[in-house]
């Protein structure tokens, strides 16, 4: 039995034009066009469950908007095969997307002159989507994302926050089984994201849809997904739980010491040592390699001790190393 | 078929609404394009008043090939300005947006943009320069050129039409054609406001077999005034302009399907 979402050794390259230096070159060029190959997507595989919620990260270029491209039948890969609630994207387009819902943080699909409600009414007679399915899923997310004050107002005069709730809803009036979801809170405020995550939320529980979601706030993915897809360099890095992200690699640990007078600390084995300020000192350590009891009890008796904080790394700074290919 | 009748209306009551959102602007930009237009007759009314005729034109008969140019496009440019600024929703990615929704493509391109300002401003000065010339041409205009007449009305914005959307397929590979588009449309487009037994060799088969503007306003014309200068050119082009319409659409449509599989979305 397959998964609901089943992709194997999927691969997209490019052909990109190589440019050659100077002005021979670039006549050189437009006569022999050069091109080199750049492979966005090397081999990715993944499967996910009805109902799951992932959060797919990975730094620019990684190849993260080429594969939701392929996922959502815009591009068609080189190789490898994706599936998806039964349909191969690229191949049954216009059955298949009658069922995945897309949103982009930055290309609204709103009519710009137009209130809200007249877009919402084009993509009810584009998707066929029976009345009473129309009626109960619009009062429904007008409801749950509040936006009744703002229906009939043009989309050009809504704030941005207002114009992705909008766009949001205009994504899943004809209740997709999948929905892909392009930086839903890029740009905006604090607020608006809280609120956006929290629909995403509940959607997710009430409705039991599939939600892939892309974005580079940390945030979002903290507050929304429970597992975890990093690409990076057209290849997958990790793929798991959110949490086992900080037991896997959030092994470092730092205990921060305000000492009572400005002392000199001698070397500890294993432990690096930060002078943060006259009598502030920084300890950092991996917590395989040094006991943090055997740590403090070492500097509780040998030094006076005003205040101590260990802190794990967070979760943001772990991607990042993960990026940088620090760890793994 | 209804279905997608009326969705296409509802496009169509989209795109007028969101034209009425500015009032003023719409009745200065038709007027605008309206007046760009005239001054290029104005200068050539001058100039025949003076010459009295062009290789037998006389000005009555060059208006009436003018209106036939003015009143394609204004249609034209109702159904088929998606297919003009296709590159557009090419380079913004915008396209993409039309892959996602369960509609034929060409349809999507075709019913969701018209630009009517310029529909307004070219199809009122084709009407106009129409009613100025159509009863000074000597035509009869009995059953058999009248449905000549629609029949190369329709023909001529097919083939413009087929134009556009050859343009727009190769901005699949190219990304940009705006000069390419220049050149075999707006700049064909400017020999087609003349007789073109008045071009050299070189241009005329241009505008027969390349860019086949004379097969949407100089043969149709010629069909109803048959002038002297037709000799030099085969009679039955006078009878292909609906022919080469459908001919050259159909041709851009294949070039489109094969090509479409070839897309690339931009970045993002």
């Amino acid at each position: 039995m397959s998964s609901f979402i089943e992709v194997t050794n999927l691969k997209k390259t490019f052909k990109v034009s190589k440019r050659s230096k100077g002005i021979p070159g670039m006549l050189a060029n437009m006569v022999v066009p050069k091109f080199e190959e750049k492979q966005a997507v090397k081999n990715i595989s993944f499967s996910i469950e009805k109902g799951e919620m992932v959060g797919f990260i990975g730094p620019n270029g990684a190849g993260k908007s080429t594969t939701i491209k392929m996922l959502s039948g815009i591009l068609c890969p080189d190789g490898g095969e994706i599936q998806v609630a039964g349909y191969v994207p690229y191949k049954q387009r216009k059955t298949y997307v009658q069922n995945i819902g897309v949103v982009f943080g930055q290309k609204s699909q709103l009519q710009w002159d137009l209130p809200v409600i007249d877009s919402f009414e084009l993509l009810k007679a584009i998707y066929r989507i029976p009345e009473e399915q129309y009626k109960n899923n619009f009062n429904r997310f007008v409801e749950m994302l509040d936006m009744s004050e703002f229906l009939n107002r043009p989309v050009r005069q809504l704030s941005l926050g207002q114009r992705m709730r909008a766009d949001i809803v205009a994504a899943l009036l004809h209740s997709p089984q999948v929905i892909f979801f392009d930086e839903p809170t890029i740009g905006v405020d604090v607020v608006g994201k809280e609120t956006i995550r929290n629909f995403i939320r509940d959607l997710n529980k009430e409705d039991k849809v599939s939600m892939i979601f892309t974005t580079h706030d940390m945030q979002d993915i903290e507050k929304t997904c429970d597992r975890l897809i990093i690409i990076d360099k057209g290849l997958k890095v990790y793929d798991g739980a959110l949490m086992g992200i900080r037991e896997k690699y959030g092994t470092t640990r730092q205990l921060d010491v305000e000492f009572v007078e400005n002392t000199v600390i001698g070397a500890i084995p294993n432990v690096e040592i930060k002078r943060l300020d006259e009598r502030k000192v920084r300890f950092v350590f991996e917590n395989h390699e040094v006991q943090i009891d055997e740590l403090m009890n070492h500097l509780l008796s040998n030094y006076g001790i005003r205040d101590i904080n260990v802190s794990e790394p967070e979760i943001e700074s772990l991607i990042r190393k993960i990026y940088n290919g620090e760890v793994l | 078929m209804f279905d997608t009748l009326r969705l296409a209306g509802i496009y169509t009551k989209i795109i007028m609404r969101s034209w009425f959102q500015y009032r003023v602007d719409a009745v200065l930009r038709s007027l605008a394009v309206f007046l760009r237009e005239s001054t290029g007759i104005i200068v050539i009314y001058f100039t025949l008043l003076k010459f009295d005729n062009l290789n037998g034109w006389n000005i009555y008969e060059m208006l009436f090939l003018y209106s036939l140019l003015f009143l394609t496009y204004g249609i034209l440019i109702v159904f088929f300005t998606g297919f003009r600024d296709f590159w557009k929703m090419i380079q913004t990615g915008n396209f993409d947006r039309f892959i996602l929704r369960p509609r034929g493509l060409l349809f999507q391109l075709i019913f969701s943009n018209a630009d009517w300002f310029a529909a307004v401003g070219h199809g009122s000065l084709g009407v106009v320069l129409f009613i100025i010339s159509a009863g000074k041409v000597g035509v009869v205009w009995n059953a058999v050129t009248i449905v000549y007449y629609v029949l190369a009305v329709i023909g001529g914005v097919l083939i413009q039409g087929a134009i556009f959307l050859f343009l727009a397929t190769l901005s699949i590979y190219l990304l940009d054609t705006g000069s390419l588009k220049e050149i075999i449309y707006y700049d064909a487009r400017k020999f087609a406001g003349y007789p073109i037994s008045i071009f050299h060799k070189a241009v005329q088969v241009f505008m027969i077999y390349i860019a086949p503007f004379a097969f949407v306003n100089y043969f149709p014309a010629q069909f109803l005034l048959r002038k002297g200068d037709m000799a030099l050119f085969p009679e039955v082009y006078m009878y292909l302009t609906p022919v080469v319409g459908v001919g050259l659409y159909l041709l851009a449509y294949a070039f489109w399907r094969y090509s479409i599989r070839h897309y690339k979305s931009t970045g993002n």
